[in-house]
This record gives C-alpha cells, sequence and structure tokens, in this order.
C-alpha cells in the first residue's frame, strides 16, 4: 500500500516562523496549480487566488492581518467572487463558497508540504483594508491567506487544549 | 555608557514602525469582533511583542532586557483555554516583570 498521501496529511504542520529564503516562482506555481484540483462544489471556479511576492506589499498584507505571526516570503489570497456566487443562483447563506475556501486552502498547504515548503493558514486580518491594498475589484473578497516560506527552526507552540473532549469524542458512528 | 538622563530621551521607533503597530491595532479591533473572545488578550499580547521587537535595536540599555522578556514571555499562540490558571498566572508574572522595572527606571524604592 502506498501511504505517501496519508503520510503528507499527517507530517504537515503550521508554520508560524519563517525564514527569509526565497520560494522559488516555480514553487508558487506548483502550489497554485493544485488549487485547480481541490475538490469545489460544481467545478463552478467561484473563487479567485491573488499571489503576493513583493517584500512591500507582503509587509501590508501582514500590517492588516493581526493573525499573521510569520513574515512570509510569498502568500496567496483565497477569495470569493461574489458576482459569480449570485449569478449562480446561490442563496446569501449558503456556505458552499467558503467551503470550498477551505477545501482550495487544505489541497494548497498539503501541495506546499510536499515540495518542501512550510505554509501557514491565516484568517484573522480586515477583509475590508486587504481588499483595499491588493486593489480587488469590489465583488472579489479575501477569505483565506496561505502564507509560504521555509520553516525557522524554532517555532511557536501550537495551540494545545488540555481535557476533553477527545477525538473519538467527536466522532459518531452511524445513528446517534 | 548611556546616561540615565540620555536613556530616557532615546527614540525607539521609527515612523514606518509606528504606522505598522498603529495599522495592526485598528485593524485588530476589527477582526476581533468576529473572533472569539478569548483571542482578545493574545492580540494585545502580539501588539506587545511586536512592539517589543520594533523597539529593542534602538531601545538603551536599561530597556533592552524587559523587551526581551516580553518577547519571551509572548506566546502568540497562547489562548486560557487550555489552561486558564496557568494562562492568567504567566500574564501575572509578566505583569509583575513591567512593575518590577517601572520601581527600577522611576526610582520607585528609593524616592521618599
Amino acid at each position: 500500500m502506498n501511504d505517501a498521501v496519508l503520510h503528507a496529511i499527517r507530517t504537515r504542520r503550521v508554520a508560524r516562523a519563517l525564514t527569509d529564503a526565497p520560494v522559488g516562482h516555480d514553487q508558487l506555481r506548483a502550489v497554485l496549480d493544485s488549487a485547480r484540483y481541490a475538490p469545489h462544489a460544481g467545478n463552478r471556479r467561484l473563487h479567485r487566488y491573488v499571489v503576493v511576492t513583493r517584500p512591500s506589499l507582503l509587509r501590508a498584507v501582514r500590517m492588516v492581518s493581526p493573525g499573521m505571526l510569520q513574515h512570509p516570503m510569498a502568500a496567496i489570497v483565497v477569495c470569493v467572487d461574489w458576482a459569480k456566487v449570485h449569478g449562480y443562483g446561490f442563496s446569501p447563506v449558503n456556505p458552499g463558497p467558503y467551503i470550498d475556501v477551505g477545501t482550495a486552502a487544505a489541497t494548497l498547504l498539503l501541495a506546499a508540504h510536499s515540495i518542501g515548503l512550510a505554509a501557514g493558514p491565516v484568517t484573522s486580518f480586515s477583509r475590508t483594508a486587504l481588499a483595499t491594498i491588493l486593489n480587488l475589484p469590489a465583488e472579489v473578497e479575501p477569505e483565506l491567506i496561505i502564507c509560504l516560506g521555509h520553516a525557522a527552526t524554532g517555532q511557536p507552540p501550537g495551540m494545545r487544549r488540555q481535557g476533553q473532549p477527545g477525538w473519538d469524542d467527536l466522532i459518531q458512528w452511524e445513528r446517534g | 555608557m548611556t546616561s540615565e538622563t540620555e536613556d530616557d530621551s532615546v527614540r525607539v521607533l521609527d515612523e514606518s514602525d509606528g504606522v505598522e503597530l498603529l495599522i495592526y491595532l485598528v485593524t485588530a479591533a476589527r477582526t476581533q469582533v468576529d473572533e472569539a473572545a478569548e483571542y482578545a488578550p493574545m492580540r494585545l499580547l502580539t501588539a506587545a511583542g511586536r512592539l517589543a521587537e520594533m523597539a529593542e535595536p534602538n531601545a538603551s540599555a536599561r530597556l533592552r532586557p524587559l523587551l526581551r522578556d516580553v518577547r519571551q514571555a509572548v506566546s502568540e499562540t497562547a489562548v486560557q483555554a487550555g489552561d486558564p490558571a496557568g494562562y492568567v498566572e504567566r500574564l501575572d508574572a509578566l505583569c509583575r516583570t513591567v512593575a518590577e522595572y517601572l520601581v527600577r527606571s522611576l526610582s520607585l524604592d528609593t524616592s521618599p
């Protein structure tokens, strides 16, 4: 049995400290390309991906992103094109576009890991400020940032929680 | 050796650092509206950590150890849910550290 995928899933970690080693253009393309293969409802292409590599722009992105602990060498901003979403007749409360942000993010993170890059997702940022900085069209809203780079030796500790619930407590088999 | 008087007038931030921290604080206020309440102290501590990081290169010899203490004590991923009592203890320890710095730097222990 080939367990390379499971191994990648189990060894991926969120990188909260990155070095200043650059991310190669080909590496960036490879990570970006993976999102094409992420499971998206109806393959409707409702999302946009904004790539940021300019140091001044990265600094500005970090300034408006309180959750961005790392100093990324590149970032991919996953956005939702709400004009497209509405064009398909989705209800405003349909969570589908957000779910697909998550599947794209998981795929991007695994792709980065698979080619030796470190990555971390950030959702704590001002949508308004980031859209302004990136000059996004009004109907395109940023929802998640993937920070990319190379892992620093010392990482801040992960967010650990003690006690219950345990993992098995979260799983229901069949009817409850 | 820098004198105490000179220490007091050291400029530790440049304009771009100040702007960076200002923008962090404004946007953190907005993101906190949507985030879990337990993130609020973490965001403040992150701001303290960023301020300490910005100030350290230009800080006086007297201030630098405090900035290092703050940076080391601030865990940017710490939330109280995992260990509420320990979390409060660590915050109190940091508060004690900054207060002790004040006592020393303002000579509060020797002034009448």
